[in-house]
C-alpha cells in the first residue's frame, strides 16, 4: 500500500533519517517505534510532503508520490495527525472540519465557496460522532479540554477519508481513559479498511493494537517484525535501554 | 454637557469610517501577516477616478461610488501581484519597503494625471441636517455612520457566515495549519486583498462625500488612520478594529472640541503610543 524505499534526509550536518525501507501493507496497523530524535516524525514529515528527502522513494500503491506538496499527499489518500496539536483555534469544532472538506473537495474554488455540500456536512457530522465530539460542534477549539483537542486533530484528518492514517504520538498527554479509547477507535479505523501508521511512546498500545512493529534508532531502522518477537530483541532493549556492560 | 455629547456623536460617526479603514488593514495583516502601507493610496486612486468621472458628468453619483470602489479595487491588485504575491517569498519587510514604494508611485501618479492637486468629489449636499433635541446630525455624518456601520454588517456576515469567509479565518488562525489541510492559501491571501480593497474603496467614497475634496496626501492621511485603528483595536482582531475606529473618531472629535483643531492628531498619536506602550498582551495578529 504504502513503500518507503531507501528514504534519507538529512538536515545540515545531521542525518535524520538513514536509507530507510518500510512496506505498509493494505489495512494494517503498522507501529513506528523508537527513541527521541530517532527520526520518526522525520519520517511521517518526508511522506506527507513537509519536508522533501535527500534519497529515497516514496510510493502509495505503486504511484511514486515523493516530494508532492501536503495537499497533494492529502489529496493522494494520505492522512495525518500531528505530535504537537495544530487547529484552527479561533474556529469552532465544525468549522475545523469543515475548512480540511472543503480543501480536499474543492481545493479552495469559487465554486466549492458557493455549492451546498451536502455529503460533506453528513460525512462531518459522521466523523464528529465517531470523534465523540458531536455535542461540542460550536465550541471554539481552543476552548477545547486537551484530550477533545486530540479527538479533534484525528477528526479533522478523517474528514478527508484518507486510505492511509499516520498518526503521530495519538496518546501523548492523554490520561488511562483517554488511551482505551483511543485503541479502540484505531482498532475501528482497521476495521472501516484504513491502513494504519502509528508513531507512539506509550508502547502498551502500540503492543496490543499493532501488528508489525518497525524500530527506529539515530535515523536507522534497526528490527522490524510482530511486536513479541521486536520486544524481545537484542538491538531494541539497547536503544531503549542502552548497552548492557558486563 | 451638550458640547461633550455632540463631539460624542460627531466622533462616533466619523469614527465608523476609520473603523473601515482599520478592517481593510486588519484583514490584509491578518491574512498575509505583512503590513499594506499603499492601502490608503490605494483608495486615494479610487477617489481620484471617481473625481474626474464627476467633472465630466456631474450628478451621476452612483457612477461615481462605482468607479471610486473600481479604482480601489484595481490599485489593489497591482499592491497584490507586485509588493505580496512576487514577494511571498522573502521576508514580511521586504514587503512593506514595497508598499511604501507603490505608495510614492501611485501618489505621484494622480498628482500627474489631475489637472489641480485637489479635486473635488460630489456630495449629497441636498440632504437636510437632523436634529435630535441639540444634537445636531449632519447629513455627511450620519452617511459615513450608515454606511460604515452596514458595510461593517456585510462584512462580518461574510467572514463569520460563510465558508468563504470561515476559510479566510483559518488561514489567518494558521495559515502552516490550513496549508497542510489543503487550503490554497496564496489564493484565500489575494481574495482577502480584494475584499479589503473593496472594503477601503467604500470607506473612501464616505469619507471623500464628507470632505467634498481630495489631494494626494489623502494616501498617507488613511493609510495613518487604518493602521492607528487596526494598532488600537490590538492588531488583528476584526472586531478590535472597529473598536479601534471608534475610539480614534471620539477621541479626535473631543479633542476638537475642548483644546482645538491643533491639538487633535497629537492627542490621537498619544493614545496609540500609550495603548501599545502599556499592553503587553496585545494580540499581535493572533487570528482575525
Amino acid at each position: 500500500m504504502l513503500a518507503i524505499e531507501g528514504l534519507s534526509k538529512r538536515f545540515g550536518g545531521v542525518q535524520a533519517v538513514q536509507r530507510v525501507d518500510l512496506q505498509v501493507r493494505q489495512n494494517e496497523i503498522l507501529g513506528l517505534i523508537g527513541p527521541n530524535g530517532s527520526g520518526k516524525s522525520t519520517i511521517v514529515n518526508l511522506v506527507t510532503g513537509v519536508y522533501a528527502p535527500t534519497e529515497g522513494r516514496v510510493r502509495l500503491r505503486a504511484r511514486d508520490i515523493t516530494g508532492w506538496a501536503p495537499h497533494r499527499v492529502l489529496a493522494a489518500g494520505i492522512g495525518r495527525t500531528f505530535q504537537s496539536i495544530r487547529l484552527f483555534g479561533g474556529l469552532t469544532v465544525w468549522q475545523n472540519l469543515w475548512v480540511a472538506r472543503q480543501a480536499q473537495a474543492g481545493a479552495g474554488r469559487l465554486r466549492g465557496w458557493l455549492a451546498v455540500d451536502r455529503a460533506g456536512m453528513k460525512r462531518i457530522e459522521a466523523t464528529l460522532e465517531f470523534c465523540r465530539l458531536l455535542d461540542r460542534r460550536d465550541e471554539l477549539a481552543r476552548n477545547l479540554a486537551f484530550g477533545e483537542q486530540r479527538r479533534l486533530e484525528l477528526a479533522r484528518t478523517l474528514t478527508a477519508d484518507p486510505e492511509v492514517v499516520l498518526l503521530d504520538e495519538p496518546a501523548a498527554g492523554m490520561n488511562v481513559a483517554e488511551i482505551e479509547e483511543l485503541r479502540d477507535r484505531i482498532l475501528t479505523l482497521k476495521q472501516r479498511g484504513k491502513t494504519i501508521v502509528l508513531i507512539e511512546h506509550h508502547m502498551e498500545l502500540v503492543m496490543e493494537v499493532a501488528e508489525r512493529v518497525a524500530v527506529l534508532n539515530f535515523g536507522e531502522k534497526i528490527a522490524e517484525g510482530p511486536p513479541a518477537r521486536v520486544q524481545d530483541d537484542e538491538r531494541v532493549r539497547e536503544a531503549y535501554l542502552g548497552k548492557r556492560r558486563d | 454637557m451638550v458640547d461633550f455629547l455632540q463631539a460624542l456623536v460627531d466622533g462616533v460617526m466619523l469614527g465608523a469610517t476609520y473603523s473601515l479603514l482599520g478592517l481593510g488593514f486588519t484583514l490584509i495583516f491578518g491574512v498575509l501577516r505583512r503590513l499594506n502601507l499603499a492601502f490608503g493610496p490605494t483608495i486615494l486612486v479610487g477617489i481620484y477616478a471617481g473625481s474626474h468621472l464627476s467633472l465630466a458628468w456631474p450628478g451621476a453619483l452612483v457612477p461615481v461610488v462605482a468607479v471610486t470602489v473600481a479604482g480601489a479595487l484595481l490599485a489593489g491588485v497591482y499592491v497584490e501581484r507586485f509588493s505580496f504575491r512576487a514577494l511571498a517569498r522573502q521576508a514580511p519587510v521586504v514587503s512593506m519597503i514595497s508598499t511604501f514604494a507603490v505608495w510614492m508611485q501611485l501618489q505621484e501618479l494622480v498628482s500627474l494625471l489631475s489637472p489641480s492637486r485637489t479635486m473635488p468629489y460630489p456630495s449629497p449636499v441636498w440632504l437636510p441636517a437632523v436634529a435630535v433635541g441639540p444634537i445636531l446630525l449632519r447629513s455627511d455624518g450620519l452617511l459615513m455612520w450608515s454606511g460604515a456601520t452596514l458595510i461593517m454588517l456585510a462584512l462580518f456576515a461574510l467572514l463569520y457566515r460563510t465558508r468563504f469567509g470561515t476559510t479566510i479565518r483559518a488561514v489567518a488562525d494558521s495559515s502552516e495549519a490550513a496549508t497542510l489541510m489543503g487550503v490554497n492559501v496564496a489564493m484565500v491571501g489575494a481574495a482577502a486583498f480584494l475584499v479589503a480593497s473593496a472594503v477601503g474603496g467604500l470607506a473612501g467614497v464616505l469619507i471623500a462625500q464628507s470632505h467634498q475634496q481630495v489631494t494626494p496626501y489623502f494616501g498617507l492621511w488613511a493609510t495613518v488612520k487604518g493602521m492607528t485603528a487596526m494598532l488600537l483595536g490590538g492588531a488583528g482582531s476584526l472586531p478590535g478594529a472597529v473598536v479601534g475606529g471608534l475610539a480614534l473618531g471620539v477621541v479626535e472629535t473631543q479633542t476638537l472640541w475642548h483644546f482645538g483643531g491643533q491639538w487633535r492628531d497629537l492627542v490621537s498619536y498619544a493614545l496609540l503610543f500609550l495603548v501599545v506602550a502599556l499592553s503587553p498582551r496585545t494580540r499581535w495578529g493572533s487570528g482575525l
